[in-house]
């Protein structure tokens, strides 16, 4: 079970240029896209799900294109889209239904299926109500719940956790470190601890260009010994964010702890922490910025492929 | 003058946001294609068999009633959207959270529904002008006698098309479906026959009567014999121009102006009218709750808190008991999707649709056969177009477009299901019809039935894949049914009672026309699954 990518660009028009040049290769396992809004995540898995075809470039699924032959990649296949809908005068049970029927198959197994996927996704006790009436985060379930239908091999699920409560949400994470196993798994979002809890794989993408794609501990490797906290006063925060890449704040008694990533400590008594993945992937943005609009902060200045090999 | 701003400023947004639409192209298209109608002669005032010459007041005359008549009633379609925009990008709750009062809102959208009407009057306007250059049967250019129409009646009229959008728009019972096919009757019974209904002069709002009266005067003097007949009509043969007659227009006066003009005022009152029902975006101020919105496409965003990854701990396991789903049990079976499209097209709709669905069944069965085969086969079949008008244009009305395109053989397999469940409530619908012409005629009567129950659907489905919408079937059906079975005319009827001894010919081009509009169909959802 392969799926890779070739060299994998998509443009709207002359003007814009979603994506360029991505190239990797995935088995199993759970792969976290992340990247901040209009990176190219959603056009990458729009291109992944057969939805859209890309510019140039291209998806091989055990070695096939898809381009040429989509049906067998889309009888494996799982997709959970950012966007979606659902018919609001059916309930739960007949959209599912209808969805297996769509998706081909058969009866039993699939009345099997459903009712164990409601289960799953906690809408048991609902699932005879039209759709129609149910909230945001159950809709999403209801999402969740199609994409797993056909039992498939690639999983693709876009932002997947929006709407979700907290507690339905560490439901679903664990249910994708489950189903990881024996599938290929491509989880996008913009929330680094949904990645964090289930990734076994990491790639980032910004402005349609993959910046870096490797291990969790590879990524957490870029940065080690990059991450300080100082403690500052208020006044002197705004002076500090124009020259350093800061991860976060805190205000505490004693006065700010500031989290920067850089490469040498900053003045002031820093003091050296551990890094996170928040970390590793706002250096890796900030290093991209720092190629295209000039030097970056703070000194983070390697290239992705320095610190990022997979 | 805040207020003014405001309502400015919505008008603006809605109408950048349109004309930056390919739709909106369409749109234009649609006015050159109709002035370009009237400029060959497709499209002509008759007084029966004659016309008078192409003077710019004649020119003026015809190209306004082109817009009164055909902008007005196709206009409807393209503007009934201002609104329900704003329900579908959640504009609208932003909106609601401000101090815009609603008639600022109603009045914004009103002047940007009229707007956009307004542009394709203007098209058509010039299109009158550059008419009267190249026709030259009179070279004397009077631009009051060629403008003076478009303002005083072709956008009154577009003013009255703009506000009945926006009310239609605010009433629960009329912003759908069944809006659409009541906006064809308010056109043309409301629109077109009230000044003849009421015997009215001035009750006029599209300006046929105003024209007619004038221009008639005219033609008595010029045209021998002339038995008072005057239509607004496609040509299918050649008139005969009488070089005599030449209507130099109304002499309007200040009270034909202000009759004229007070058109536009009843548009605004119907906008007052549509602020006063307007629910504010909140479903849940609608009086009736079977007519509350919930047939929004839902998007997921937003966020909520982080959880920490020791909360995992508390929660259980899940797919212990997920039972796998092998290749081995994935079918091909057309009947489950058949019968899973069937029911998505007709779950939702209420007691009363079934009751009259079977009303409309017993009486074919009951009625006198050329009732049964005519009015009431037509009108089971016109009962279906709300379920027909769904047809195609689902995927797209309900954002179900990326789940179903990433799902295996959807071209060969989804399409087909859903134009067979189409066909299958066109044959249980019209079946006592169906069975009597069958058992009555044998296949030369079964025949003409059979290409109805077919062409329907296919039409439907053709028109919801490209457009996205069930609008322009409804509007279409509406109007067919009206002038075919109801009006008996021949080869548009598609019951194919009205077609005499031309019946297997239009059966023949019935069923054409459905393997044409069948391979549109698939030709569109090809392209939509290809391009997203």
């Amino acid at each position: 079970m392969q799926l890779t990518v070739e060299r994998l660009s998509k443009s709207y028009g002359r003007a814009v240029r979603a994506l360029s040049n991505v190239d990797f290769t995935l088995g199993p396992g759970v792969l976290g896209l992340l990247g901040p809004n209009g990176a190219g995540k959603s056009t990458l898995m729009r291109i992944l799900a057969t939805i859209t075809r890309p510019s140039a470039g291209k998806v091989l699924w055990n070695g096939s294109d898809i381009a040429h032959g989509p049906d067998a990649l889309r009888e494996v296949l799982g997709y959970l889209p950012q966007d979606f809908g659902v018919y609001p005068n059916l309930n739960a049970v007949e959209f599912l239904e209808y969805l297996a029927a769509v998706k081909g198959i058969a009866a039993a197994p699939a009345r099997k299926r459903i009712g164990e996927l409601l289960e799953i996704v906690n809408l048991t006790d609902v699932a005879k109500r039209p759709l129609g009436g149910y909230s945001g985060g159950m809709r999403q379930r209801v999402g969740i719940a199609q994409a797993l239908l056909n039992d498939p091999q690639l999983l693709i699920v876009d932002e997947p956790t929006a709407g979700l409560d907290p507690e339905e949400r560490v439901r679903f994470r664990n249910l994708l470190s489950e189903l990881s196993g024996e599938r290929i798994v491509i989880l996008s979002t913009h929330i680094v601890s949904d990645i964090e809890a289930v990734a076994t794989s990491i790639a980032i993408l910004a402005r349609g260009q993959l910046l870096a794609h490797g291990s969790p501990e590879s990524l957490l490797a870029s940065v080690a010994g990059k991450v300080w906290e100082i403690i500052v006063a208020s006044v002197d925060l705004p002076a500090l964010r124009q020259k350093y890449l800061i991860s976060s704040t805190a205000h505490r008694s004693d006065g700010v702890h500031v989290r920067i990533v850089a490469e040498v400590a900053p003045a002031g008594g820093a003091r050296q922490l551990e890094p996170s993945l928040e970390d590793a992937y706002l250096a890796a943005l900030s290093r991209q910025r720092g190629s295209s609009d000039g030097p970056a902060k703070g000194g983070i200045t390697t290239t992705a492929s320095e610190t990022t090999a997979a | 003058m805040r207020t003014l701003r405001a309502v400015l400023a919505i008008a603006r947004a809605d109408f950048l946001e349109r004309v930056r639409r390919y739709s909106f192209l369409l749109t234009l298209l649609f006015a050159i294609f109709l002035g370009y109608s009237a400029a060959t002669g497709r499209i002509a005032l008759q007084f029966g068999e004659y016309r008078g010459v192409y003077t710019s007041a004649w020119i003026g005359a015809l190209v306004a009633l082109v817009s009164t008549c055909f902008v007005s009633l196709v206009g409807f379609y393209i503007v009934k959207s201002a609104i329900n925009r704003d329900w579908q990008t959640r504009v609208g709750q932003v909106l609601a959270a401000t101090p815009l009062s609603k008639v600022s809102y109603a009045l914004g959208k009103f002047l940007s529904n009229f707007a956009v009407l307004g542009s394709m009057v203007g098209i058509l306007a010039i299109a009158a002008i550059l008419m009267q250059v190249f026709a030259g049967e009179d070279r004397h250019f009077d631009g009051a006698a060629l403008l003076a129409p478009f303002f005083f009646v072709a956008l009154p009229a577009m003013a009255l098309t703009a506000a009945v959008a926006i009310l239609f728009e605010t009433l629960p019972l009329l912003r759908g479906g069944l809006g659409n096919v009541a906006w064809f009757f308010v056109w043309s019974i409301g629109g077109l026959g009230l000044s003849e209904i009421s015997g009215v002069h001035w009750l006029d709002p599209l300006g046929v009567r105003t024209f007619a009266d004038s221009m008639m005067v005219d033609a008595r003097a010029n045209i021998p014999g002339y038995k008072g007949d005057f239509a607004l009509t496609v040509a299918d043969k050649p008139v005969k121009i009488v070089q005599s007659f030449h209507w130099q227009g109304i002499s309007w006066t200040a009270t034909d102006i202000l009759q004229r003009l007070a058109w536009t005022g009843v548009a605004v009152l119907l906008v007052l009218l549509a602020a006063l029902v307007f629910d504010r975006f909140d479903s849940s101020r609608s009086l009736m709750p079977a007519l509350r919105r919930s047939k929004i496409p839902v998007t997921m965003s937003g966020e909520v808190a982080i959880v920490g990854a020791n909360h995992a701990a508390n929660v259980a396991r899940t797919t212990a008991n997920l039972t796998a789903v092998p290749a081995s049990t994935r079918t091909n079976a057309f009947g489950r999707l058949f019968l899973a499209e069937l029911r998505l097209a007709l779950k939702g709709l209420r007691w009363w649709w079934y009751a009259v669905a079977a009303g409309l069944l017993v009486a074919q069965f009951a009625a006198p056969f050329e009732v049964s085969r005519r009015p009431v086969l037509g009108t089971a079949w016109m009962w279906c177009v709300l379920v027909w008008s769904a047809m195609g244009a689902r995927e797209s009305r309900f954002g179900t477009q990326a789940v179903l395109f990433s799902s295996a053989r959807v071209l060969p397999r989804q399409l087909p299901a859903c134009w067979l469940a189409g066909v299958a409530i066109a044959a249980v619908l019209g079946a006592g019809a169906g069975a009597r012409l069958l058992f009555t005629l044998g296949w030369h009567g079964f025949a003409p039935w059979l290409a109805g129950a077919i062409f329907l659907p296919s039409l439907a489905l053709a028109l919801g894949v490209w457009s996205g919408s069930g609008k322009p079937f409804e509007g279409l059906l509406t109007a067919l049914w009206y002038v075919g079975p109801l009006n008996h005319s021949p080869g548009i009827d598609f019951t194919g009672a009205a077609n005499g001894v031309h019946t297997i010919h239009y059966v023949l081009v019935y069923f054409v026309l459905t393997g044409v509009l069948v391979v549109v169909a698939v030709v569109g959802r090809g392209r939509q699954m290809r391009f997203g």
